[in-house]
């Protein structure tokens, strides 16, 4: 049929259960971290060639399932089925051989071989004891285009966006014979043509008879693509449905077990005075950027990835120098040199990436909040103490940060408490102006609402914000005003809703 | 609604493991002692003891520096030759007639050179400090051995040679010497906040960047502090061995990153203590000395201090992903 297909029949032995039928079943699986039981005891039955999507807040036992399912952690109880047999998926290797695969949110992959060598590692075409790289290249060319990609096979991996570079991983999987793949919040970091290319390669998939299981917060994807959805709440299996017979109300109150009237809270505040203003701002990958922040309003900026949105706040923010343009702070001209420079005027980032940028992630969550500010809590030589717990205590509660004490590693936090303590150092700062660069991705519906919450709740202590997201009804319905990138320009302003979502959409892809 | 699930991994508080690390090394070092009494009938003798601390004491403080710079994820492979590199400066120094404390103030300045330029390569130049650390040490022996012309300068200060062999309180000068070096490298690493900003270097750089920390300040505070730890240790040996010879101290880098790393610090960064060190260093010290009561051939002792890296840091991965 197609080059895809060709190559998964190398390794794919055939499906030996029919559509519809139980491809995977879980009784009674539990996972147990000592007393805490991560997942309680879960029955969930997965239907060959179906997508069934699973959902829940962060902490509600997802990423538990999926190590679970892969081999990465063993189970404490419990018994899982796979066509029929009992198996039990002890290592991964044992999960992949049996033709069960995952592609996380994060990319894991060779950042410094190429497309095709990432494709083919660790099964790479041999000849003689010689790697055989132009017929690698080739064949996986070949099924790069067929699957509508628009990669060359010879690029480095690191030459591609972190969204391409997610395609390049699902390519990876989809050749490999996988019967039954995991996709672990595939979109987070995706623009939407590279998401809509994503969603035709899943349901590509899922017509060659491939079981998906798809892990995500958007529930407009979930109920775009999936057949049947599990409901997962603080380890319990609270409920599957057919996608046809429940709404996003019903899944969101099984999720949270509370009800969210409304996830957005658009309070118009009463503008203040500007905070900061530039004028034809330029720098590496932003082009004469010139906007204005007021106290008591949200400035969004929407555009796709790469834009020049995170380097604009980057350059604003003292990290990337400038080669043009002025900064005019409560109206006074000024130059920010550095981070600290900025910081000291009263300008907090929450970073794009909170792996990479946002937090030292095997360091204690009370050393990360209290960061920026060690300089205020020292007296004299040493670091008073007591100050720095107290600050630390203070955030986690307010914040409502889910953790024993502030000793445990940043690490060990699901993403949306990450993003709780990278607030939480900004918080413990202060700050005139808050930048916020994606900061609900990867966060769940419950965290979503308490960060809109506190937004509200800055702009009313008189701050400004400037909101960076890539999600369109996020940046829309929350910003006073919105402002559109494209390739590193200014292309477009709107005041709230004074614009639809198709417009603001076709000023960011520019078509 | 349970709280503690929400964190997916349900870790453990590290304050408690820690201690526990710090008390079993501790433990070995007893143990140690006490097996070294029974099978030896010359190990818990005042000179041998003495003798021991000495030894011990030049590793500990080494191995202090070197752990502030492995925190931020870096390595001084430098420290062994800037040792020999500084008893050649004090002994060429004393020899032109320069008056003890002036000399001995210059070692230790040359120490804090040493250690900028290290910075400096790896913040200006963008290299990788395993390579500019490498090049100094070759170049500091050659230099040194410039200097002196191949051979040694000897040492005819009384006073400074007499430092070494004195006691206080009973205790070898040198072993205090580790306390005048160990107390503020405390207060230094986990009571102030550069210790913390070196934890949140060796981290995440990025982050700390971005949280307002002068990342390059504290790469340069970590690499000096190593160099100019190395440079006094250089004085020491001085007093000790009364000359000044640059190919003196040979190894001892190793050894000092052999006792951080037994110590509990991370070659990753972003993990370590200044207690640990010091007692990873009188393990190893230990360990030398018992072999040499022990008629064991000294080959042996570097085949122990390897098998030992291996054996600790792998019970330290185990333990850090048991507590995962």
């Amino acid at each position: 049929m197609t080059g895809l297909h060709d190559i998964s029949q190398l390794h794919t032995a055939g499906h030996p259960v029919a559509k519809g039928q139980p491809i995977l079943e879980l009784r009674g699986l539990q996972k147990k971290y000592g007393a805490v039981e991560a997942l309680k005891p879960a029955n969930i039955t997965f239907l060959s060639g179906e997508i069934h999507a699973i959902v829940g807040e962060n902490g509600a036992g997802k990423s538990t399932l999926i190590k679970l399912l892969t081999g990465v952690i063993r189970r404490t109880s419990g018994e899982v089925y796979w066509c029929g047999q009992s198996v039990q998926l002890a290592t991964p290797t044992e999960a992949i051989s049996r033709g069960i695969n995952a592609v996380h949110q994060e990319v894991v992959l060779c950042r410094h071989l190429t497309v095709a060598a990432n494709m083919f590692l660790g099964d790479e075409m041999q000849a003689k004891g010689l790697m055989r790289q132009r017929a690698m290249t080739d064949a996986a060319q070949v099924v790069l285009n067929d699957l509508g990609f628009n990669l060359p096979a010879a690029a480095l991996l690191s030459d591609l966006t972190i969204g391409q570079q997610q395609l390049v991983a699902t390519a990876r999987a989809a050749m490999r014979g996988t019967q039954f793949l995991i996709f672990d919040e595939p979109t987070a970091y995706l623009t939407r043509q590279e998401s809509a290319q994503l969603f035709r390669l899943i349901r590509r998939l899922q017509n060659e008879g491939v079981t998906i299981v798809y892990i995500s917060h958007r529930m407009e994807e979930v109920f775009e693509l999936a057949d049947r959805v599990s409901v997962l709440r603080d380890g319990t299996h609270v409920g599957t449905r057919l996608i046809g017979e429940t709404n996003d109300a019903e899944l969101i109150s099984m999720m949270i077990n509370r009800t969210i009237e409304q996830i957005y809270h658009k309070e118009h505040l009463p503008i203040g005075e500007m905070i900061v203003e530039t004028r034809g701002l330029s720098g590496p990958g932003f082009e004469n950027i010139s906007l204005s922040v007021k106290a008591g309003e949200i400035v969004g900026l929407y555009g796709l990835i790469g834009a020049g949105r995170s380097e604009f706040a980057l350059g604003l923010y003292g990290r990337q120098p400038l080669s043009a343009g002025e900064i005019f702070w409560q109206g006074n001209k000024v130059t920010i040199g550095n981070e600290r420079k900025a910081m000291d005027l009263g300008i907090a980032l929450a970073p794009e990436s909170r792996r990479d940028q946002g937090l030292c992630l095997n360091l204690p969550i009370g050393l990360n909040i209290n960061l920026p500010i060690f300089d205020r809590l020292t007296s004299g030589l040493t670091i008073n103490r007591r100050r720095e717990i107290e600050n630390a205590d203070k955030q986690i509660s307010d914040l409502k940060i889910k953790t024993p004490t502030r000793r445990v590693l940043a690490s060990a936090m699901s993403g949306g408490n990450q993003q709780k303590i990278v607030i939480g150092k900004w918080l413990s700062h202060g700050a005139k102006l808050f930048i916020f660069d994606e900061p609900t991705v990867g966060v769940d519906v419950g965290t979503k609402a308490e960060i809109y919450r506190l937004f509200a709740r800055l702009l009313e202590q008189g701050a400004g914000i400037i909101l960076i997201s890539s999600y369109l009804p996020e940046v829309y319905e929350l910003s006073d005003r919105l402002h559109v990138f494209r390739q590193g320009k200014l292309v477009a302003s709107h005041t709230y809703r004074s614009a639809s979502h198709e417009e603001v959409l076709t000023q960011a892809i520019g078509v | 609604m349970s709280v503690e699930t929400t964190t997916e991994s349900a870790p453990v508080p590290k304050k408690g493991m820690n201690i526990l690390f710090g008390l079993i090394l501790l433990g070995l070092l007893l143990l140690l002692w006490l097996l070294l009494g029974i099978f030896t009938n010359s190990f818990w003798t005042p000179n041998n003891i003495s003798n021991l601390l000495r030894q011990g004491a030049m590793t500990a403080i080494l191995a202090v520096g070197q752990t502030f710079v492995i925190i931020t994820a870096g390595i001084d492979l430098s420290v062994g030759a800037v040792v020999g590199f500084s008893s050649v400066t004090i002994a060429w120094l004393l020899q032109a007639g320069v008056p003890l404390w002036p000399a001995m103030a210059l070692t230790l300045l040359v120490g804090v050179a040493i250690g900028a330029f290290h910075a400096f390569g790896i913040v200006r130049m963008g290299l990788p400090a395993f390579i500019i650390t490498l090049a100094t040490l070759t170049s500091l022996r050659g230099i040194g051995l410039l200097i002196t012309n191949g051979s040694t300068i000897s040492i005819s200060n009384d006073g400074f040679t007499d430092f070494s062999r004195a006691d206080f309180l009973g205790v070898p000068s040198l072993f205090w010497m580790v306390l005048v070096v160990a107390v503020p490298a405390y207060i230094f690493l986990h009571l102030s906040r550069w210790g913390r900003y070196l934890f949140a270097v060796g981290s995440n750089s990025e982050a700390a960047r971005l949280s307002g920390v002068n990342v390059n300040r504290t790469i340069y505070l970590a690499y000096i502090l190593s160099s100019t730890c190395a440079a006094f240790v250089g004085l020491l040996l001085a007093s000790r061995i009364g000359i000044g010879n640059a190919t003196q101290a040979e190894g001892w880098e190793l050894q000092a990153i052999a006792s951080s790393v037994i110590g509990g610090t991370s070659l990753f960064g972003a993990v370590g203590s200044v207690h640990g060190p010091l007692i990873g260093a009188f393990i190893l010290a230990t360990i030398n000395n018992g072999a040499n009561l022990l008629n064991v051939n000294s080959f042996w002792q570097r085949i122990i201090t390897g098998a030992l890296i291996i054996i600790i840091v792998y019970v330290d991965q185990l333990r850090r992903r048991g507590s995962r």
